[in-house]
């Protein structure tokens, strides 16, 4: 638990010191007249000084809380990949059969259900909501090969 | 104030309701209304689709409504889903809302002992009495705090924007030190785009599409709707329907008596939390059980189905929820992430939430208070006639229920702007917001500081030009001092909030 908190605040203050390097780039104006780099600058050093302290309880709490359980992480990997796939097929392979690959992965890979289930439901959900969002409420969704 | 003037003003205010409800009434908004309220209940009910990702899901829906409309439609979301939240925590021991933890402690075990019906009835009545309560609340408060806020300056709107994020951070559960982080991410990406005096791009970097920053509904409907998705796929909700009849739908004459204190006390209660940024419906309820148990004769009843412990809980969420209203219709500032959508919605419609709100656009804002009226009404029945349909709702395996979500939140992304690029970065945040999550950090604070951002620096960046560099300036007026000195209480004393957690944690934490 320690380790992952001090990996999360150490990755925050590497961010805050990236912003604030970034800000600086920025034309900083004065007290009188704050330029564009003024606020982005100041909110970077607002962020250092917090991921410091978050850093410095991580440091000290050597406290081991029980570690939660990992879940199925893999599964929300997968479906991560499957969902960024998605977006980049939306246009070429349209709606209607990415929804439906997407929904089949969902109820076979992600929490499996029997096979009718799963394509009844993705068949239903591809075509039912087209019909529902692009041709009712005529949300220009890309159709694609059909 | 002399009589006369207690006269004309009670005579405006309820001749602004009529007029209120002459909007609210009509055929199309009460449809809107009832739509409004039969999603917000849905969505309570089920777990793991929550107000924020369900309104950022609707906006892009509402471009084609009238403001006044789509207002109602997704306030009706946002209250609704706090009647909705206590069904499947007095059912099943989940809760539905986090704003419905608390009620699964006592009314649980009220539905084990076979007086669900009971709990149900309670909390829909005592959700609507609190609601109502604090409808009147608004009515009367919003007017002259709109009035006050027209004084206000550069530097007392900074100073505010200061509390409010503060706020914010403090109250938005788990560590502040996080939840300032989250801010402070929040308006570095607020300021991604065109800086908001000069005009000019700023960390753009040449990408053409990141110079109107990022789409606020891609991130809310990312952080939220894809987020929580992917934190539920990853660690299962089993769900055990309680197989019971719910009969006897309403309570006896003696749980009407217990119960009636605790749902004053949770509708006051709720109300001035509720009032608060950051503050809200989860903070109310809890903090009201935990009141209600110190207060009771009997404490020892909590826990083991006391009907106290779900009346006052429901209450104060629901009046917190509605009084929620009261910074964003008069101060322009939303205080929690369901509202900071609705703020995103007002701005769509070209209707900007602030000061001028009442007296400029007095449809947008009596139609929705009429509208809250009508709107508790609906989810009276909604709730308690209606509520064998919920439970059968409740059968549907969450495994059904995520591929719909997500769909519906792809469709959402894709439709802002007819573009497959933002499905991606919707998906990017939606991983964001699951790493979030997962390192205890809360999206709330990210998302409202986001929206407020660049009124933030605005304010700033005006007020030190007209008081010349001085940073006196916010310290010198009395409203603009008032503000940062409450500000910075807030930012030294953490130990207040670990004091104040723990004694509402001392208080429940036997029972669990």
């Amino acid at each position: 638990m320690s380790k992952r908190d001090i990996g999360v605040a150490a990755l925050t203050l590497i961010f805050g010191a990236a912003a604030a390097y970034e800000s600086a780039k920025l034309q900083f104006g004065t007290v009188h007249n704050p330029g564009q780099g003024f606020f982005p600058w100041w909110t970077s050093v607002v962020i250092i000084l917090l991921a410091m302290i978050l850093l410095i309880r991580a440091l000290k709490s050597r406290s081991s809380a029980a570690r939660e359980k990992s879940g199925r992480i893999a599964r929300v990997v997968a479906l991560l990949v499957v969902l960024a796939a998605y977006s980049f097929l939306l246009d070429p392979l349209g709606y209607p059969l990415c929804t439906f690959f997407l929904v089949l992965f969902m109820l076979r890979a992600t929490d499996p259900q029997r096979w009718t289930v799963a394509l009844g439901m993705a068949l239903i959900t591809a075509v039912g909501s087209y019909i529902v969002f692009a041709v009712w409420l005529r949300v220009p969704l890309p159709r694609g090969p059909l | 104030m002399d009589s006369l003037n207690v006269w004309n003003s009670s005579m405006d205010i309820l001749n602004n309701l009529a007029s209120g409800f002459g909007v609210a009434l009509t055929p199309i908004n009460l449809l809107y209304c009832f739509l409004g309220s039969f999603i917000g209940t849905a969505i309570g009910v089920l777990p793991g689709l929550g107000p924020p990702a369900t309104i950022a899901l609707l906006l892009p829906v509402t471009y084609g409504i009238p403001a006044t409309s789509a207002v109602i439609l997704l306030a009706g979301i946002f209250y609704g889903a706090m009647y909705g939240g206590s069904t499947t925590s007095i059912l099943l021991n989940i809760p539905g809302e986090a704003a419905s933890v608390v009620t699964c402690l006592d009314g649980y075990q009220m539905a084990r002992q076979g007086r669900a019906g009971a709990a149900l009835a309670i909390s829909a009545f005592g959700s609507f009495i609190a609601a109502t309560f604090s409808i009147v609340g608004l009515m009367l408060l919003a007017p002259p705090l709109a009035s006050l806020a027209l004084k206000f300056g550069p530097p007392e709107n900074f100073a505010l924007l200061v509390l409010g994020l503060t706020m914010v951070g403090y109250l938005a559960g788990g560590s502040m030190t996080k939840g300032l982080l989250m801010a402070c991410l929040g308006l570095l990406m607020g300021m991604i785009g065109l800086d908001p005096i000069e005009g000019t791009p700023r960390f753009t970097y040449g990408v053409y599409k990141l110079s109107d920053g990022f789409e606020f509904i891609l991130v809310a409907m990312g952080l939220f709707g894809i987020g929580e998705v992917l934190v539920n796929v990853e660690q299962t909700i089993k769900a055990e329907v309680f197989q019971t009849e719910i009969r006897k739908l309403l309570p006896n004459r003696e749980e009407w008596r217990t119960s009636a204190a605790p749902i004053a006390r949770g509708s006051l209660l709720g109300f001035f939390i509720g009032v608060l940024p950051g503050g809200g419906a989860i903070i109310s309820s809890f903090i009201s059980y935990a009141l209600e148990k110190k207060l009771s004769k009997h404490p020892e009843r909590f826990g083991k189905g006391a009907i106290e412990g779900v009346a006052a809980p429901e209450a104060a969420n629901n009046s917190a929820a509605t009084g929620s209203f009261i910074p964003l219709l008069t101060l322009g500032i939303p205080g929690n992430a369901s509202i900071a959508m609705i703020f995103a919605a007002l701005l769509i419609h070209g209707v900007r939430p602030g000061p001028l709100l009442v007296t400029e656009k007095p449809d947008v804002f009596w139609g929705l208070v009429a509208s809250m009226y009508v709107g508790n009404l609906m989810l009276l029945v909604l709730n308690l006639p209606l509520i064998g349909l919920w439970v059968k709702l409740l059968r549907v395996p969450y495994a059904l229920l995520a591929p719909l979500i997500l769909v519906f939140v792809l469709i959402g992304a894709y439709s802002v702007n007819n573009s497959a690029f933002d499905v991606g970065v919707t998906v990017a945040f939606g991983l964001f917001g699951y790493l979030i999550r997962k390192f205890d950090f809360e999206p709330a604070p990210l998302v409202l500081a986001m929206i407020l951002g660049p009124q933030l620096e605005a304010s700033l960046r005006r007020s030190l030009i007209y008081s010349r560099g001085d940073l006196g300036v916010f310290f010198e007026r009395p409203i603009a001092a008032t503000l940062m000195a409450l500000a910075l209480l807030m930012l030294l004393s953490p130990v207040l909030r670990w004091m104040l957690s723990r004694k509402a944690w001392e208080v429940t934490k036997p029972i669990i």
